[in-house]
């Protein structure tokens, strides 16, 4: 041996790097699950092709509301709700394959909005609230929407500065609260029942189900990069709302635990938009011809679709391993291996659909740049999941604190 | 690396296992603790395409010979032929263990993974019955003949003949890039037969032994210093009939089904793999948290958290996809992607690692092993280096691409 072994100096000590989320071999899949995914597969090719996401792309209101009840008579937006409330019960796994299908097709409308509003009436409502607004949400007959974000830019649980205060009886319909502040970027706002939004009541958080017929209440719509979600402003100026509209367990930990669902759930419908714009770069790397040859068959065609297939699969299994943890034994309950895998699975889904849509517009060539070719309704959808909930970066700020314990 | 004390912060606890596993799971991590070899007070190779000395050698044997004796080796293959009988459960479940333990690697890699199933599938019963049980004990060492100086990424351009003559067949030709040859009793050759058919059907695969008259071994010096791979000169090499496996002809067919064992096919050798990675992530994140730069911890430094935290990803994601690869009903839309691109994703991670561990190093990176300062003996400049032996060995990173090209997503054919 040329170089001489050196017997000083032990290998820095390790930490664990392990995520300890307790996840089945199987991640819970079962024949059932596959029969749920394909049923929604079909249900999209045949209902949702992007020609009809052209066509609702330019469309006043955006999404095919014949299609948003038939999905719900399907069951798909009372999915994750008790059957006690109208809903079917299911686990999260199928949650997410439903919505990988329906990021596949790029489907126009309020479904992941009404899935996450009605989560968090699920989980921070009463008893009285649950049976006012989860029936309806269930069943497709009220569209829920919810208000992640605040003027600022953070993507944080806590940027909330809205505030709520305590109203007495003012008209005799009993004490109240008086809204003040902003949401942003509030996915289907202008479409919807009712808006679950977090307000600051002194120093803590409380999440309250707006309907949005409430007096005042302002909801103005933005122009979204992505015209297949469409999102609105909402204004809450001395906004009067019952003390009922208050979730009686919607606090900051429930509203914590919502994002890490919603991490998980938008990371699903994310991955199933990157495999699609994979799969429509493939085929037309297999049918254009350039140099008496398709283009496929040129490495420098053919090697970024692997890495784009690459990261579709990394995000596959993070997306199926985040699922899983939150289908796992802790319940309600977000332990913090829940929460990494959840982040994980954001950040890689996230950095999939950019890689595959930025990819996707390349390598359609001077095709790929137009408004004729479908590449860039996913290079929009890219840039609003990204936008949404934290993108890669946000996350693995995040993951590194948990990595190196600060 | 040698084993360290570990952070309870986010222990794993790993899945639910039945009763009989997790018993099984605790016998054999009791059972590593007690006998894992103490760190000699030689240089051990970081894998095994770098054993170079009789020293790292024995050492190597030995540990594989006990485990093997111990009862922990060949879940994979039938008791009749000297494994403990298929359950493919246990043997992911030592492999896990072996890798969370930071214990010694086989020396007989090449044997365990891709010459047993190989054998297991077209061998003979003879060929079965003599050849397996003593490579699952290490008492004879395999090593892989199938690159050639003009037939590297075109490996169906090899030019070395195997002839056929009364009782056997002669060798004449020569092979590079060979792993443990100088130690290996049996090399699996691939060698053309018939120059006058088509350059796949001409081609035949032997089990060839090396103990054989005209049978030259030179060893071949890596980038770090290290050995461990040869060049072989075959110069009318003599081998009995029964050295071939399957038929004349069917060497190609056979050929591939090693390399896909080779790239990644067995789930349990994966998740082994997963589990060393895991333990490779975890001495870089000591590193990140002991090394400062400036008067500041270089984990305060957003640039490298990010890299960190990129990389822990990318690890669990290849952790979790050995795990879904074995589940057909989340593999349904690109099913074998993920074996496929196993090889392209475990090397290319261990490369950005290394390379991390470097950055992080900064100034300190440029001292060598056998430098008294060397942070962590210089283990991490030379796993970057040794690194490409991964992305380019049993098929460079560029050729795997083409193939998870072509045979996932169906790409048309690189000319």
């Amino acid at each position: 041996m040329t170089a001489p072994p050196s017997t000083s100096n032990p290998v820095s000590a390790p930490v664990s790097v392990e995520v300890p989320a307790k996840i089945p071999d199987d991640f819970g899949f079962t024949d059932d699950h596959a029969l749920l995914r394909d049923t929604a597969r079909r249900m999209m090719v045949d209902r949702c092709p992007l020609s009809e996401v052209r066509r609702l792309a330019g469309d006043p209101v955006g999404f095919d509301p014949d299609l948003y009840r038939e999905l719900a008579e399907l069951g798909w937006t009372g999915l994750l709700i008790d059957e006690k409330y109208g809903g079917a019960g299911l686990d999260t796994l199928s949650m997410a394959l439903i919505l990988e299908q329906t990021g596949r097709a790029l489907l126009p409308g309020p479904l992941w909005s009404t899935i996450m509003a009605a989560l968090a009436i699920d989980s921070a409502g009463s008893e009285e609230q649950k049976q006012r607004f989860l029936p309806a949400l269930a069943r497709g007959e009220a569209i829920g929407a919810l208000a992640w974000s605040e003027p600022g830019g953070s993507w944080q649980p806590d940027g909330v500065n809205a505030t709520a205060g305590k109203s007495p009886d003012s008209d005799g319909d009993g004490a109240g609260y008086l809204l003040d502040g902003v949401k942003t970027h509030v996915l289907w706002a202008d479409r919807a029942d009712v808006v679950v939004a977090p307000f600051v009541i002194g120093d803590e958080l409380s999440l309250f189900a707006i309907e949005t017929a409430t007096t005042g209440l302002a909801i103005e719509s933005e122009n979204s990069v992505d015209p297949t979600r469409r999102t609105a402003r909402v204004v809450f100026d001395r906004v009067r709302v019952p003390e009922k509209a208050r979730l009686s367990a919607g606090h900051a930990g429930s509203w914590r635990a919502l994002h890490v669902r919603g991490y998980a759930l938008l990371a699903a419908e994310t991955l199933g938009a990157a495999d699609a714009i994979l799969a429509l770069t493939r085929d037309y790397a297999c049918e254009r011809i350039q140099f008496n040859r398709p283009i496929g068959a040129f490495q420098a065609v053919k090697h970024p679709l692997v890495n784009v297939l690459i990261a579709v699969e990394r995000a596959r299994s993070l997306v199926a391993g985040a699922v899983a943890g939150l289908d796992g034994p802790s319940g309600a309950e977000i332990s913090p291996a829940v929460e990494i895998s959840a982040r994980m699975a954001k950040a890689q889904a996230t950095e999939a659909l950019n890689f595959a849509a930025d990819r996707g517009i390349q390598l359609h060539g001077g095709f790929g740049f137009t408004w004729d070719c479908d590449a860039h309704w996913f290079f929009k959808r890219a840039l609003w999941s990204a936008a949404t909930l934290g993108d890669a970066i946000h996350h693995r700020r995040h993951l590194a604190a948990y990595l190196l314990g600060r | 690396m040698e084993s360290r004390q570990s952070s309870q912060s986010l222990q794993s606890t790993g899945s639910p296992e039945s009763a009989e596993h997790r018993q099984f799971r605790a016998g054999v991590r009791a059972w590593i603790a007690d006998n894992k070899p103490a760190q000699p007070d030689f240089m051990l190779p970081q894998s095994f395409l770098e054993v170079e000395t009789e020293a790292q050698f024995d050492y190597l044997r030995r540990w594989q010979k006990q485990l093997y004796e111990a009862g922990y080796l060949g879940f994979d293959v039938p008791r009749e032929y000297g494994g403990q009988g298929v359950d493919s459960a246990r043997q992911s479940i030592v492999q896990q263990e072996l890798g969370r333990a930071g214990a010694p690697f086989f020396v007989n890699q090449i044997a365990l993974q891709w010459v047993a199933p190989t054998i297991l599938t077209y061998g003979t019963e003879e060929q079965k019955k003599r050849l397996i049980q003593p490579l699952l004990s290490a008492d004879e060492i395999w090593c892989q003949g199938f690159s050639e100086p003009g037939a590297g990424s075109d490996l169906a351009s090899l030019q070395t003949r195997a002839n056929a003559v009364e009782g056997g067949y002669r060798v004449t030709g020569h092979k590079v890039w060979t792993t443990l040859a100088h130690f290996a009793r049996w090399m699996i050759l691939l060698a053309r037969t018939d120059p006058e058919a088509d350059r796949y059907g001409g081609l035949s695969y032997f089990l060839f032994p090396m103990d054989t008259d005209g049978v030259v071994i030179q060893p071949l010096v890596k980038m770090t210093g290290e050995g461990g791979f040869n060049q072989v000169l075959f110069e009318d090499a003599f081998m009995p009939s029964d050295s071939l496996l399957g038929a004349e002809g069917q060497g190609w067919k056979i050929a591939m089904t090693t390399l896909t064992f080779e790239r990644g096919a067995a789930q349990s050798q994966n998740r082994e793999r997963a589990a060393a990675d895991a333990r490779a992530l975890s001495e870089l994140v000591a590193l990140v948290r002991s090394t400062m730069r400036d008067g500041r911890p270089v984990g305060d430094d957003a640039l490298f958290r990010d890299r960190l935290a990129a990389l822990w990803i990318e690890l669990e994601a290849i952790r979790l996809g050995a795990r879904r690869a074995s589940v057909a009903g989340l593999t349904a839309d690109h099913p074998h992607a993920l074996a496929m691109m196993h090889k392209v994703e475990f090397s290319e991670f261990r490369q950005r690692l290394n390379r991390l561990a470097c950055e992080v190093l900064g100034p300190e990176a440029m001292l060598w092993l056998g430098d008294a300062n060397a942070p962590d003996r210089a283990e991490w400049p030379r796993g970057l280096m040794n690194s490409y032996g991964f992305t380019i060995g049993g098929g460079t990173s560029e050729i795997q691409r083409n193939i998870v090209g072509e045979r996932v997503l169906g790409l048309p054919k690189s000319k």
